[in-house]
């Protein structure tokens, strides 16, 4: 395990260390104003189709749902990458495990912004 | 897979032995742990969006269920994984820019000092609204 863990640090990438930051930092932002606005600025209010839609009538809110997806999903999954990293049989397959990352992250993303659609058009 | 093929995770001699952590294997531990608690809840939360985008019936009924007091518990849980993960991850950052490196184990309990005042306060403003009262199961 030790040497492997090492080993990560160096084959997992800079710019995936980089931008796993970068996530990171955008993420708190992002987090701390959706858990606030969406479970603790009308604490105990009943939560209602018509309310989430007019709010997502705002593309501010729009597009803040979205990046948080695309952060989130980048962030998660890059964060996965380098558990499975300390493994040797995934680093033995670095390149299917990338392929692998990326197809489930793209999917996901596609996904999730079906997933707000209806809430959008109400 | 034979049980020996685990030594490195469990055993006296494995380094993730309690007695053989230390603060910062803690913290990475609890890193991890969280780190994957939260991707697999992203892709439930995701599902059950999806379920609930469909039809006003489907959305009242996820409200409903979520309302109680053992889920509001649970979202609890939840916010605790994600504030120690955002406190411990600034910790990382810190030491990336060479921030606190020689006072690890003080920036890791400042950081910490800091979620369990937010943890409190998440905590405070759910009970003092009441939504733990009720029928838990």
């Amino acid at each position: 395990m030790a040497e492997e863990r090492i080993a990560t640090t160096k084959t997992a990438g800079s710019w995936a260390w980089f931008f796993q930051r970068l996530s990171a930092v955008l993420l708190v932002v992002l987090l701390t104003v959706h858990i606030y606005l969406d479970h603790y600025a009308e604490v105990g209010a009943d939560i209602t189709v018509g309310w989430v839609h007019e709010r997502l009538g705002q593309i501010l809110y729009i597009a803040v749902d979205y990046a948080m997806l695309a952060m989130v999903i980048f962030h998660g999954l890059n964060g996965s990458r380098t558990i499975l990293f300390d493994f040797d049989m995934f680093l033995r397959r670095r390149k299917l495990v990338d392929i692998g990352l990326w197809i489930l992250g793209i999917a996901t993303m596609i996904w999730g912004i079906f997933v707000l659609i209806p809430f959008i058009d109400g | 897979m034979k049980a020996s093929s685990f030594k490195w995770l469990f055993g006296k001699n494995s380094e993730f032995w309690p007695t053989n952590m230390k603060t910062g294997m803690w913290a990475w531990v609890g890193h991890r742990l969280t780190g994957i608690i939260l991707v697999v809840y992203v892709f439930m939360h995701l599902s059950f969006l999806s379920t609930a985008s469909v039809g006003d019936k489907n959305f009242e009924d996820l409200m409903a269920t979520t309302a109680q007091p053992a889920f509001v518990f649970a979202d609890f849980l939840l916010v605790c994984a994600v504030i120690y993960h955002a406190m411990n991850g600034f910790r990382v950052i810190l030491f990336d820019l060479g921030i606190g490196i020689r006072k690890q184990k003080l920036v890791f309990w400042v950081m910490m000092a800091i979620a369990a005042a937010i943890v409190a306060v998440a905590f405070y403003v759910l009970f003092d609204e009441g939504l733990f009262k009720g029928e838990w199961f």
